[in-house]
């Protein structure tokens, strides 16, 4: 099987340091790897363009503030980056449950267009095309279970009396799904070679 | 805890939906365990597949020179002065900030002083029970307390105690420091500091009546720190603190 993975613990380790050392080009090599996907997480769960470059710029805040805490010993960087954008999204959210703002509200998300040329995007959008191939493999159980733990940012038994299923069906469920879009992402790479 | 059970908490340990407790469980084993690390592994690669297909949109062009540039202001800031969000900001829970606030000055009070020379191993259990107590009940990383010692000639003692939050939530950290100078009037500056070099300045101590009590609320990561320095207007130093875990 072809490795799905896109980063490195050592480059990763090296690049941290040096965004902790306050290295401009560290933190640009950050935001050129993440910015889209934390961008695209506040558009799919905040619904709204400026939320979503608060998002991004509060992000990239808190992994400066919080840099010196990176240890890929404990998780890759960019799983650690998801999950903190994640972290501030689910927030904002509950801040928005707080202040009695209903999230029917909030409309349907703006449609945004992305400006810059195709050649920069080309590996990106790619990449998000094998990725939601990927995707669409789940079972729609699966996939409700899925989303409902990294978008709702609920826990299994959450899940569980969501979907109305017992808790072990919903950890496998959520295990399996992570699994199988590992395993559906390294085909869609080996049909690329 | 078995493989088998870590294995079945990796999901949630991903997603970081675990109470404190288990968390640490499946950390501690993880560090021993290459074939659930691996486990582990394979699951981000799940979690990245996941955030390409569902959350990937090229942001505005212009977004990457303001998020630059703020970081650049970021950086910008002295050393040591104090996190912007020192200013108490209710996010989230307040209940918890209120009562997170609450709990963390009745028991510094009720040290009275008291991680004194008179170390006591059962007094110190005790301490270390409230403050287990305290983590369990409002969750964070944990609690930290140092015991001033006064520098030569003076005669400044206290006590300093710093809340960690928990890392990747919406949660303060806290620092306070309470300090019984018979023989000192006026203020005095204090600081926190990590071997890194970087510190931390506290809102000042005001001695009145040989007493005087300082408090720091931020969302500034207070792991790094693991001194406190206290000193007079004219850069004397007063007092210091080695800040242990409780």
């Amino acid at each position: 099987m072809r490795n799905v993975r896109t980063d490195d613990p050592e480059a990763d380790t090296a690049l941290m340091t040096a965004f902790v050392g306050r290295d401009e080009r560290a933190a640009g090599v950050l935001y050129d790897r993440f910015a889209s996907r934390i961008y695209g997480l506040g558009i799919v769960m905040l619904g709204n363009d400026q939320t979503a470059q608060d998002l991004v710029q509060d992000t990239f805040v808190k992994l400066w503030r919080t840099a010196a805490r990176f240890d890929p010993e404990r998780g890759r960087l960019e799983t650690w980056v998801l999950l903190t954008a994640r972290s501030l999204a689910i927030d904002n959210l509950r801040r928005r449950v707080l202040e009695s703002r209903s999230l029917q509200e909030l409309g349907p998300p703006p449609v945004h267009d992305p400006a810059p040329g195709p050649d920069d995007l080309a590996a990106t959008a790619d990449l998000s095309s094998r990725a939601r191939k990927a995707m669409s493999t789940l079972s729609p159980e699966q996939r409700s279970a899925l989303e409902l733990a990294y978008f709702g940012g609920r826990t299994t038994a959450e899940v569980a009396a969501l979907e109305g299923i017992p808790q072990g069906t919903a950890k496998t469920r959520i295990h399996a799904a992570l699994l199988k879009l590992r395993v559906e992402m390294a085909k869609e790479a080996d049909h690329d070679v | 805890m078995t493989c088998e059970e870590v294995r079945d908490l990796l999901p949630e340990h991903l997603l970081r939906s675990l109470d404190d407790t288990t968390e640490a469980r499946v950390r501690g084993h993880l560090r021993g365990c290459a074939e659930c690390r691996a486990e582990r592994v394979r699951l981000e690669d799940g979690v990245a597949t996941l955030s390409h297909a569902t959350h990937e949109q090229e942001p505005p062009g212009e977004l990457r020179q303001h998020v630059l540039d703020v970081l650049s202001e970021e950086w910008e800031e002295p050393r040591g002065s104090p996190a912007p969000t020192v200013a108490p900001a209710v996010r989230g829970s307040a209940w918890r900030w209120l009562a997170a606030a609450a709990a963390v000055v009745l028991v510094a009070v009720s040290l009275s002083w008291g991680v004194s020379q008179s170390r006591r191993a059962t007094r110190l259990q005790a301490d270390a029970g409230s403050y287990q107590a305290l983590l369990d009940t409002l969750g964070g990383k944990e609690f930290r307390l140092g015991a001033l010692q006064p520098a030569d000639g003076q005669a400044v003692k206290g006590t300093v105690v710093l809340y960690d939050g928990e890392p990747g939530k919406d949660w303060n950290s806290w620092g306070i420091v309470m300090a019984n100078a018979p023989d000192y009037s006026g203020e005095a500056r204090v600081r926190l500091l990590a071997s890194n070099g970087d510190s931390l300045e506290m809102p000042s101590l005001r001695f009145t009546n040989g007493e005087a009590s300082t408090w720091l609320v931020t969302h500034q990561d207070l792991t790094p720190y693991d001194r406190l320095v206290i000193t007079a207007p004219d850069g004397s130093t007063l007092a210091a603190a080695a800040i242990v875990e409780a």
